[in-house]
């Protein structure tokens, strides 16, 4: 594979100063804070709820922002541009989501300590969550290779937000109607899993499979982010 | 023997039943500057789209420099070729050197690239301003910029001047000679007659996908002129002649001798008149 520091770090600087221009854009990422303080404020310490924001930050800020960055960049014809450099696939794909990568682990970040959460084992949570960041990163740049302007991307990430956000609470309807035990092979449901685990001192096997899931998500979607930009390097 | 920098032989494109090149053939020598003149709408930037691998052909051959076109995607491949369309974006919202900055570092240039592309497209002055202050002839400029910073092997320009006002026009034509005798060649989409006949050696004309007529721009003139010669006299009256006619000779040295010519005129076609007698429809 074709890869190059220079380039990757070309176009991470480059999207650095789109994004911090870009108010409509960056304002999403102070949204997380607004509900975690809003949550701790409130005296709710529940696994579930510091999830619920969790989950809501990764929708939110990192499949939002990646989306609408890839959908700005097709709007505005430079993504072609991009493509038409000698800048490989790989550079492009992991520029373009090294910003919201760094933006969505400092992100994540200061809304756990917002919300209070002191999680058992920081390290695997941290793992836990990097995996999610590269399949939300994946999701959203999914989306914005599908729509065409910005505004299509955002309406377009509303279904990510509520399937991975809100999928796991239908979880507890599973015992009235089984069908709804699907969600717990989401992601999202996984990493809520793996969290509690981590406070009961879960089975390693256990851990394992969580992380096994989220990392098929995170592969099979990084696939198709990867396939759909192939087919969008041409027109026909 | 002159190497070919593109090679296209019976290339047609159909996007489902529409079909908007059929069975094109020509070869543009290394540095050539080569004008593909059409109208809106003949298949100009389909073609462009094929030589840079953003299209495949439906059916024939087009190599780019020695290679199959479709190996222009290769990253390797992209660094040997500029291109400047209408769908050539910039970052509004970075400064005109920011936006050259990002791709002279992709393509790993020293920092003197962007001084010297700014100067190409006389826009030293503007460098901090950002994007969207610009207007729309200097966007076109700095896309032009961005296409020529790594001075490729080959440049694809799709209507380079269209935005741009006469003094600009002139100086991007000064530029590309300039880059076109340190060898680059160029492949030029236009339907101004004027810009191809200054810049181009030879052009091909498009009309409906189909090349209906190729060659140096003095070689189709003479090629399609009635070989007729206008001489109006100072009483006023007009009188065509054939130059392969031998009674013209002794009319016009009639003429001289009573010293009644007061303009003589070779009735030599324009580019966009050849094109109009070739196609029957006008080039706008």
């Amino acid at each position: 594979m074709n890869i190059s520091m220079k380039r990757i770090q070309a176009i991470f600087m480059k999207d650095y100063k789109e994004f911090s221009r870009n108010y409509a854009i960056s304002i999403m990422v102070f949204m997380p804070f607004i509900l975690a303080l809003f949550y701790n404020k409130m005296g709710i310490n529940t696994i579930d709820a510091y999830f619920m924001t969790i989950n809501l930050t990764l929708a939110m800020v990192t499949a939002f922002i990646q989306s609408c960055l890839i959908a700005e960049e097709k709007e505005s014809n430079t993504l072609r541009s991009l493509m038409m450099s000698p800048a490989s696939i790989a550079d492009i794909l992991i520029g373009k989501s090294s910003l919201v990568f760094s933006i969505s682990a400092i992100v994540l970040a200061l809304t756990v300590y917002l919300l209070g959460y002191k999680p058992a084992n920081v390290l695997v949570l941290a793992l836990a969550l990097a995996v999610s960041i590269v399949f939300y990163i994946a999701v959203g740049t999914i989306c914005g290779l599908f729509t065409k302007t910005v505004m299509e991307a955002s309406v377009a990430t509303l279904p990510v937000l509520v399937i991975f956000s809100f999928g796991p609470m239908v979880l507890g309807l599973s015992e009235k109607y089984p069908i709804a035990g699907i969600a717990e092979w989401l992601p999202s449901a996984q990493l809520i899993l793996l969290a509690e685990g981590l406070e009961t001192a879960m089975p390693a096997k256990e851990v394992f499979i969580s992380f096994a899931v989220m990392i098929g998500w995170t592969i099979a979607a990084v696939v198709i982010a990867s396939i759909l930009y192939k087919k969008r390097m041409t027109d026909d | 023997m002159t190497m070919a920098a593109i090679e296209v032989t019976n290339v047609k494109k159909a996007f489902g039943t529409f079909t908007a090149l059929e069975d094109v053939s020509f070869t543009i020598n290394k540095g050539e500057i080569f004008g593909f003149l059409g109208p809106s709408g003949s298949g100009k930037t389909t073609m462009i789209k094929i030589l840079t691998a953003q299209l495949e052909q439906t059916a024939g051959e087009a190599r780019v420099l020695g290679l199959p076109s479709i190996d222009m995607k290769k990253s390797e491949n992209k660094a040997r070729f500029g291109i400047l369309t209408d769908n050539s974006g910039l970052y509004k919202r970075l400064t005109v050197e920011e936006n050259l900055l990002l791709f002279s570092n992709i393509y790993d240039l020293p920092k003197s690239a962007i001084d010297e592309a700014l100067e190409f497209v006389n826009l030293t002055d503007a460098r901090k301003k950002k994007v969207s202050e610009l207007s729309k002839g200097m966007i076109q400029r700095v896309t032009l910029a961005r296409a020529i910073m790594h001075k490729p092997d080959l440049l694809f320009l799709d209507e380079p001047t269209s935005a741009l006002d006469p003094v600009n026009t002139r100086h991007i034509y000064n530029g590309l000679r300039k880059l076109n005798d340190k060898g680059t060649t160029i492949f030029l989409t236009t339907h101004d007659m004027t810009e191809a006949e200054t810049l181009c050696n030879r052009v091909a004309f498009l009309h409906k996908g189909k090349v209906r007529a190729i060659g140096e721009p003095a070689q189709l003139k003479h090629q399609y002129s009635d070989h007729s010669m206008t001489v109006e006299l100072m009483t006023g009256e007009e009188h065509i002649l054939q130059l392969d006619d031998h009674t013209a000779a002794v009319k016009l040295s009639e003429w001289m001798s009573e010293k009644s010519i007061l303009r003589i005129q070779t009735n030599e076609p324009t580019l966009g008149d050849i094109f109009m007698q070739v196609t029957g429809s006008d080039l706008q």
